[in-house]
């Protein structure tokens, strides 16, 4: 009874990425010099086997309910593995240069992802937990790899210090959750809250604690005060992989642990997410007007971008679920390309990240230019571009749930933030130009081109990402 | 009746000492009384009947974690008189804030209200046959294997970042190569010396450790060693020679 | 007599009565251990040690412990008074209560506990203590340097001599102390698992801060280390508590490899001789080792101490530890398995 239960197979895409991570650690520390260049490549490979075994693997609840692969966590995980593989490849010719050539860090991206992708098919509070922990604390160390500038090393403390607090709020909840339900699994929580003389205050309190150290993962208003000076501090290939992967797998733990075990509580956490995604978007439109530092000018737009996405979470439908994930797909890929485009800014060896550094760039580098601005103008929502489609979803989500007031608020604080993306295009096409930026790598061009393609093009092909979105937004709803 | 005297007396002594940890003007005063405190909420886990509990407690805690607090704390020279200076202006907002909080906490509590269900979910109590130590195990590695796993790659992670962030490779410093030392046979170090009786060493000059490389003269060899008559300032060249011809850097470091 | 044992108050006396009986020889034990010492050393380096103070320097560690009772204590201006006293008394009341668990024989234990190798874990891990504590309050930048050095070699060798005793307890299925020595009964754990008994022993060098490991005193470099501005009974107080501990960590190497009470072999002319005395006998193999390493060996240098802990037992001890593990499976002599 107890092997059937166990059903360990189901996490073997994990098993291997950790697997890996550790095997590349010793081969690092046993090769000595030079091997980061090697390292990162095996990490790449690491990533696409257990991107091959995410595909091919098997389907189920595995450890007695504590994890669970399904068509969700399929989804989600794949776009984790695209994201980290992504900045893996922004940090080769960044690290190289900045002299941050270092075989952990490819290794930290690895045990990073595979915390991301447990919390990807988390279906207890503590692997939850325990995913979401060995996610950060790989990051706060990320944050800080520049460990002799001191700007990183803030921004390392910085994060490490209000995610602790994080992790605090989300235990507190988990806490309160257990006390008052009486168990750890989301589908027993789901079952007891079926019946609604259950939905104690003590629970109730305990999910706002829990989404409260979730927001803080996503950046969401109110928990966003770390992620400019984060942004901005981290080297940027970090900042690349802050923006994306990890974003996505607490989004994708904040779906699940809303719509599962605490989808009888909607009225409760409605009102909620609404109000955190109002904040999200107008902080995220009006702070970044100001901005001249290109790094946090991102954070603002992130922050902005996780309320669009959260507006679907506030419709509770299963279009909106459906919006969320469309959007993660298209704002992981944007993000990518507009780093790559931001780690190829470089002058005289040194890295430049003032917008007005941007000048110019039409004449200097025309293949650049057009790339950034591709993105900006995706960003900023603008048809035919892939950003469009992500909002699109998830407004049409929000006015069939009759949350019309979200989707005029997003729909103006768009308007507002397309001014600031825009401003970014007018600067490099119509500024009198700078000096021209240094070569940049091979791998930046790559990832630049590839999302850049795939932002313009999406409005081709949409059906497979939607209709993969659709089936695991069906998981969800059981 | 005993049991629930220690019980209160624990239970108060380990309140005190968490008050006192907060209280405490001296910053290693403070880590001495929580020490105090893990000891105290050894002893409740104790009277629980954890004793694995409490004995790993007082281990990881008091025997590891306070160790490095101590060692952190006494060598930090923080000046506790300024941090402690805004206390005033601070104080409305901490208590209106800790007011907040405990209202929220009074309405949980007075809510409480445990789902009927939720009282079939419990594990159950370990087996009565076996110790809690075996009891623990038990589910550790079976059940929760996944979680316990996932903790050590936690752990492992930690450890990562710490090497990762501070470890600094010095260019100056000299690593000892033990395998090199041990190798190094006394033939390569030492030279014996016949000296005679009464002659002391004074005429034999001043001796070095040989090189290793084998096409020097082996000792008894050399004319100055043997001939007890030799001139004295000829030994002394011959010494000085040596010593020349003996000046290598050794091999350890 | 029975029957007052039996009650409440009764069995607070026969405790009280237990723990003297017990005490009173490690006290003595103690004082000899000081005198032994001086003797081997001696005959070690071809002299003759103590021989003045009665019959073969007998009384000798008595005329110790009356002179330094006699002597003032000294505390030094800016120390911090409580913890300066405090520090040698609880390295010296860790050492004692330590014995607490320990079965001198089968069932001569004052507390036979469940879980009494981690209790003796515990306590030896809380040594520590004493020595930064007496560094610190000392007001003193050598006592402090001393403090400083054990505590990081002491947490150091800790963790490599919890991996020796999980393996001593992966062979046994049990943390309670008279299990473990029982499970010795056809073969001692010193000779399977001969190098974790070497790697256990010289750990116990280290948590005892001897020699060669006593980098923590380091007479020639930090004159005394952390009891440098201890004199009389406070100093004494650390001298015996180095000695208990000692006797302490034989204590503990005999009960985990040596096979605590039972005679060797478990056959006839040494079944005669009864179970403490063969622990005793154990014990003084073990103190005598204690000293001929300090005869024999020079201290290490810091850096070579930290390579060994943490670069050669650490990984050593871990890997002996799964081998141990995967061995007891394959032949399914995993202990208890199930219960």
């Amino acid at each position: 009874m107890e092997a059937a239960a166990m059903n360990w197979t189901v996490a073997v895409p994990e098993i291997a990425l950790a697997l890996c991570a550790m095997a590349i650690l010793i081969f690092g520390v046993l090769r000595r010099q030079d091997a980061t260049f090697l390292c990162t490549m095996l990490s790449l490979g690491a990533l696409l086997l257990t991107g091959v075994l995410v595909i091919g693997g098997q389907t189920g609840a595995g450890f007695g309910g504590q994890f669970t692969a399904d068509a969700f966590s399929a989804f989600v995980k794949l776009l984790i593995l695209s994201g980290s593989a992504f900045a893996l490849l922004l940090s080769l010719d960044y690290n190289e240069r900045e002299g941050l050539a270092r075989f952990e860090y490819p290794v930290l991206v690895l045990l990073a992802t595979t915390g991301m992708m447990v919390m990807a098919s988390a279906t207890n509070l503590m692997t939850l937990y325990l995913g979401l922990e060995l996610q950060s604390l790989a990051l706060y160390v990320l944050a800080a790899f520049a460990r002799d500038t001191l700007r990183s090393s803030e921004a390392g403390l910085k994060y490490f210090v209000l995610g602790a607090l994080a992790s605090g709020l989300l235990l507190y909840g988990i806490s309160l959750a257990y006390g008052f339900s009486g168990t750890m699994d989301f589908a027993q929580i789901a079952r007891i809250l079926a019946s609604p003389a259950h939905a104690s205050a003590g629970l109730v309190v305990g999910l706002v604690f829990i989404l409260a150290g979730l927001a803080f993962k996503v950046s969401a208003v109110p928990f966003h005060m770390w992620t400019p000076d984060v942004y901005e501090g981290a080297p940027t290939p970090v900042t690349a992989l802050f923006g994306t992967a990890p974003k996505v797998a607490a989004m994708a733990l904040i779906l699940r642990v809303m719509i599962g075990p605490f989808g009888h509580l909607l009225p409760h956490w409605q009102l909620l997410i609404v109000l955190v995604s109002i904040a999200s978007m107008l902080l995220g439109s009006l702070a970044a007007i100001g901005q001249n530092n290109i790094k946090r000018l991102m954070a603002y737009s992130s922050i902005g971008h996780m309320g669009y996405a959260l507006i679907g979470l506030a419709a509770g439908t299963h279009a909106g679920v459906r919006g969320v994930l469309v959007y993660l797909v298209v704002y992981v890929f944007m993000n990518l390309g507009t780093f790559a485009c931001i780690i190829a800014m470089r002058r005289q060896g040194r890295q430049v990240e003032n917008i007005s550094d941007l000048a110019g760039l039409a004449r200097t580098d025309p293949g650049l230019a057009l790339a950034m601005a591709a993105f900006m103008f995706s960003m900023a929502g603008i048809p035919p571009l892939s950003g469009f489609f992500g909002k699109l979803y998830v407004f049409l989500a929000a006015v069939q749930a009759g949350l019309w007031t979200l989707a005029v608020i997003g729909v103006l604080t768009s308007v507002v933030g397309a001014y600031y993306y825009l401003r970014v295009v007018k600067i490099m096409y119509f500024d009198e130009a700078q000096p021209a930026f240094d070569k940049r790598g091979a791998s930046l061009s790559f990832v630049a081109a590839s999302t850049g393609l795939f932002t313009l093009l999406f409005f081709i092909f949409p059906a497979p990402f939607v209709g993969a979105a659709e089936a695991a937004a069906r998981v969800l709803f059981g | 009746m005993i049991v629930a005297i220690a019980f209160y007396a624990f239970a108060l002594i380990l309140l005190a000492s968490a008050a006192m940890v907060v209280t405490a003007r001296n910053p290693v005063h403070s880590v001495l009384f929580l020490i105090l405190a893990f000891f105290n909420a050894a002893a409740l886990f104790l009277i629980a009947g954890a004793e694995f509990l409490a004995m790993i407690l007082v281990i990881v805690y008091v025997g590891a974690v306070a160790v490095l607090f101590l060692f952190v704390v006494m060598m930090l020279d923080v000046n506790f008189a300024e941090l402690r200076s805004g206390y005033q202006r601070y104080m409305p907002v901490g208590a209106a804030i800790g007011g907040v909080l405990a209202i929220e906490l009074l309405l949980v509590v007075t809510g409480w209200q445990v789902a009927p269900e939720a009282l079939h979910l419990s594990l159950g109590a370990a087996p009565a046959a076996a110790t809690n130590t075996a009891a623990l195990a038990e589910v550790i590695y079976t059940k929760y294997v996944f979680l316990f796993q996932a903790a050590g790659l936690v752990l492992l992670v930690a450890m990562i970042g710490a090497i990762v962030l501070t470890l600094r490779d010095r260019k100056t410093s000299r690593h000892q190569v033990i395998r090199v030392q041990t190798e190094r046979s006394a033939a390569a170090t030492l030279e014996m010396v016949e000296a005679g009786i009464g002659a002391g060493i004074g005429t034999l000059g001043i001796y070095r450790p040989l090189p290793a490389t084998a096409d020097l003269e082996p000792a008894d060899n050399d004319p100055h060693a043997d001939d007890p008559h030799a001139d004295p300032v000829d030994a002394a060249h011959g010494g000085g020679a040596h010593g020349g011809s003996g000046h290598h850097a050794p091999e350890a470091r | 007599m029975e029957a007052f044992f039996a009650t409440g108050f009764g069995h607070l006396v026969l405790v009280l009565l237990q723990t003297l009986a017990l005490l009173i020889p490690l006290l003595i034990g103690v004082a000899y251990l000081t005198y032994a010492e001086r003797k081997v050393l001696a005959a070690i380096q071809l002299r003759k040690g103590p021989n003045v103070v009665g019959p073969f320097g007998l009384a000798q560690p008595f005329a110790d412990a009356l002179k330094m009772l006699m002597k003032e204590t000294i505390i030094p201006t800016g120390a911090n008074r409580l913890l300066f006293l405090m520090a040698p008394m609880l390295t010296f009341s860790l050492a004692v209560l330590a014995w607490a668990v320990i079965p001198v024989n089968e069932g001569w234990a004052i507390a036979d506990i469940n879980v009494g190798v981690l209790y003796l874990f515990a306590i030896s891990s809380l040594g520590v203590y004493g020595i930064i504590i007496a560094g610190w309050a000392s007001n003193s930048k050598y006592a402090f340097l001393g403090a400083l050095r054990s505590a990081a070699q002491m947490v150091s060798y800790e963790i490599s001599m919890g991996f020796v005793i999980v393996t001593v307890l992966v062979c046994v299925g049990s943390l309670n102390l008279t299990d473990i020595v029982l499970a010795q009964r056809h073969v001692w754990f010193c000779l399977p698992l001969f190098p974790m008994f070497i790697i256990f022993f010289i750990s116990t060098l280290a948590e005892t801060n001897r020699s060669p490991f006593d980098l923590p005193e380091g007479e020639s470099e930090i004159v005394a280390g952390f009891f440098v501005e201890y004199s009389a009974m406070s100093f004494a107080l650390f001298f015996l508590g180095e000695y208990a501990n000692m006797i302490l960590m034989s204590a503990m190497t005999t009960i985990l490899f040596l096979g605590g009470w039972l005679a060797p072999f478990g056959i006839e002319p040494f079944t005669w001789v009864p179970g403490p005395i063969w622990f005793i006998l154990k014990i003084c193999f073990c103190l005598f080792i204690f000293l001929w390493v300090r005869a024999t060996f020079p201290r290490y240098r810091y850096d070579q101490l930290m390579r060994l802990g943490w670069k050669v037992f650490l990984p050593f001890s871990m890997i002996w530890l799964v081998l141990t593990a995967g061995v007891l499976m394959i032949f399914g002599w995993l202990p208890g398995a199930g219960t």
